[in-house]
């Protein structure tokens, strides 16, 4: 129950307005809220250590600060938004988030979360997270310090700071004598990230609905899509998910920033709730920050495309911010803690094997936990042949986002493998299962969001009739297939 | 291509990815019902509560046998004990990478024939303020 409260009260309650102006008529605000209270917390681990204080107090800053900006906001934008009538598929819309949500929460409690029952502890749940949290705990002087210790190098001092800031916000609300407490708030964590993904899953039949009206039985299906990937987050991670490791917990945040921001149609809500995404996967972990990167720059060429035409400077000066805003808070901690004088661990030292023997033993290593590559490959294939017309009726994004992110993300890991300094074999031993999690999750949202189309297409109303002329090569690409749908930030 | 034939390849191309999609979902979500399974065993959450329980006398016992804000350096026959040392002792005392800059140096020791990794485990009744702690003994010499 301990973990339950944190959660509920030390992260959701002070991410709850913020969740409900981005979420708006959604019930996905049952687990963006949380997210958000996370990252605020982060962003207090950065201020405690950057500016000093204590975690308490920046975090109320932080949190304080945050939730007035967004009453403002809400203020300024009242008069237009009290104009706006909510139409008919917004109400269908909200009715089936409400009903994805017991689902989701479900399908995390009946499998996954039951391993909560007993304290299980990894090895960087000790080692890194839970001192992390504990210095984090500790105050300015404590984390400063700590991470600047020599003796304390086993940690990866440099890893950002949003689990050990929930595990110190743990800490503050039940003391230090469950320290498996930091454990279950990052279980907890992971779960509400993937069910932020999971509702953009499980919004891919509100798109279609959009399209052309989505039925009941694909309405079902992305529940039970939704669902099923909070549980095959938890399937691919293994134990590492359960013991308070924290690469689902990144993983989770960026699959969600990759539906929202590159699969659903683009619109101010997906975009904030893809930043905030990215935001939170870039605060979790090294990998995290890297991924999110290549996640951000694909955001802002799919919503400012190249191909506009327009002002270029404007144009270029657009991408820019829609690349800074969400990147600031993890660039700022990487730059925080290297002007603190830490550093990676993994490149301290040249390696003395071969460029070529590293990148064999990466790829074989990388090639054993990515076997959903070649069915997602051909889902992704059949679904282009035949379902591409619905897909681009519906304003989905062009798959080809998400696989960018995909080769994105494991280009970065395959060079940090290549150019890092530990042993390569015992390296990739005790981690490629691990770095490769996003790899795998974010290929089963690709399928999953593919099931959605074509749950709609097999089983929904007569099709065909209305099916226009395929597109064009030219239409299917993504600056074109994106366009927007919403009035988007201007 | 006809209309009809083109609407009917498309409906079986749908059912296809449907299918295809589902089983490789249903496969994973499988998958972890099974992992689930095995580690809410009865055994398992007792070997992982003996665990927890083994590392809370760790905690204790550092509490109870240094003072507070004393310099440790944390030593073991390998280093993960090391780093368990090192970790339990954050906010009590100071770990250091130096020897010669310690007041303590803390060690975990296994019993009489046995490897310190994996921790052993045994049903002796933990005693913080002995060191002992279901297996492991803290020694702490004052340098």
């Amino acid at each position: 129950m301990k973990p339950f409260v944190v959660l509920a009260v030390g992260l959701a309650l002070p991410g709850l307005l913020p969740a409900l102006a981005v979420a708006r008529r959604s019930a996905l605000v049952v687990f963006l809220a949380p997210v958000i209270g996370a990252l605020m917390a982060a962003v207090a681990a950065a201020i405690e250590l950057g500016l000093g204080g204590s975690l308490p107090r920046d975090y109320a800053g932080v949190a304080a600060a945050v939730n007035v900006a967004v009453i403002v906001w809400w203020v300024v934008s009242r008069r237009a938004a009290s104009r706006a009538v909510p139409q008919r598929g917004t109400w269908t819309a909200l009715a089936w988030s409400v009903l994805a949500v017991p689902v989701v929460i479900a399908a995390l409690v009946i499998v996954p979360l039951r391993a909560l029952g007993g304290p299980i502890f990894g090895w960087d749940a000790n080692s890194i997270w839970t001192t992390h949290a504990l210095m984090v705990y500790g105050g300015h002087h404590e984390l400063l310090t700590g991470l600047q210790n020599a003796a304390y190098s086993f940690t990866n001092p440099d890893y950002p700071p949003l689990v050990p800031a929930a595990g110190a916000l743990a800490f503050r609300f039940y003391g230090l004598a469950d320290l498996h407490l930091a454990v279950d708030v990052t279980v907890l964590i992971s779960a509400c990230g993937l069910g932020v993904a999971g509702m953009g899953i499980a919004a891919v039949a509100d798109a279609l609905a959009a399209g052309r009206g989505a039925s009941w039985p694909a309405r079902v299906v992305a529940v039970a899509a939704a669902g099923a990937i909070c549980v095959v987050g938890f399937a691919v991670s293994g134990i590492f998910a359960v013991e308070g490791y924290a690469d689902l917990v990144w993983a989770a945040f960026a699959v969600g920033a990759v539906i929202w921001g590159l699969v659903l149609p683009t619109s101010p809500r997906a975009l904030t709730v893809a930043w905030i995404c990215a935001a939170a996967a870039s605060l979790t972990k090294n990998e995290g920050l890297a991924t999110a990167l290549v996640i951000i720059v694909a955001i802002a060429l799919r919503y400012r495309p190249l191909s506009l035409p327009g002002p270029m400077a404007r144009r270029w000066a657009e991408r820019a911010v829609f690349v800074v805003v969400p990147a600031l808070p993890g660039v700022a901690w990487a730059g925080i803690i290297r002007l603190i004088g830490v550093h990676d661990a993994f490149f301290k030292s040249a390696s003395a094997e071969s460029p070529l023997t590293r990148a064999t033993a990466t790829i074989a290593g990388m090639a054993e936990h990515l076997h959903i590559a070649p069915l997602a490959l051909a889902v992704t294939l059949a679904g282009s042949w035949f379902l591409r017309a619905d897909r681009q009726r519906a304003g989905l994004g062009n798959p080809v986002w998400l696989w960018i992110c995909w080769l994105g993300s494991l280009a970065i890991i395959f060079g940090t493998y290549l150019i890092g300094g530990l042993e390569i074999h015992g390296w990739l031993a005790n981690s490629v299962n691990r770095v490769t999690i996003f790899a795998q999750v974010v290929l089963y949202t690709e399928i999953a969001v593919w099931m959605v189309i074509a749950a709609e297409a097999a089983f929904g109303r007569a099709i065909g009739s209305d099916d226009p002329e395929p597109p064009s090569v030219r239409e299917h690409s993504p600056e074109v297939l994106d366009g927007p749908r919403e009035p988007l930030p201007q | 291509m006809s209309w009809r034939s083109g609407r009917v390849g498309k409906r079986i191309g749908a059912t296809v990815v449907v299918v295809a999609a589902g089983v490789g979902l249903g496969l994973s979500v499988h998958h972890d019902v099974q992992f689930t399974a095995n580690v809410t065993t009865a055994k398992y959450v007792a070997g992982a509560n003996a665990m927890m329980q083994q590392e809370e006398c760790i905690y204790d016992a550092i509490r109870l046998k240094v003072p507070k804000g004393a310099t440790v350096y944390t030593t073991a026959s390998r280093f993960p004990p090391s780093q368990r040392l090192a970790e339990l002792s954050t906010l009590w005392a100071v770990p250091v990478a130096n020897i010669a800059d310690a007041q303590y140096r803390l060690t975990l020791v296994p019993p009489r024939g046995r490897s310190i990794v994996p921790f052993p485990l045994t049903k002796a009744a933990p005693d913080p303020a002995k060191g002992r702690c279901d297996g492991v003994t803290l020694k702490v010499h004052r340098l």
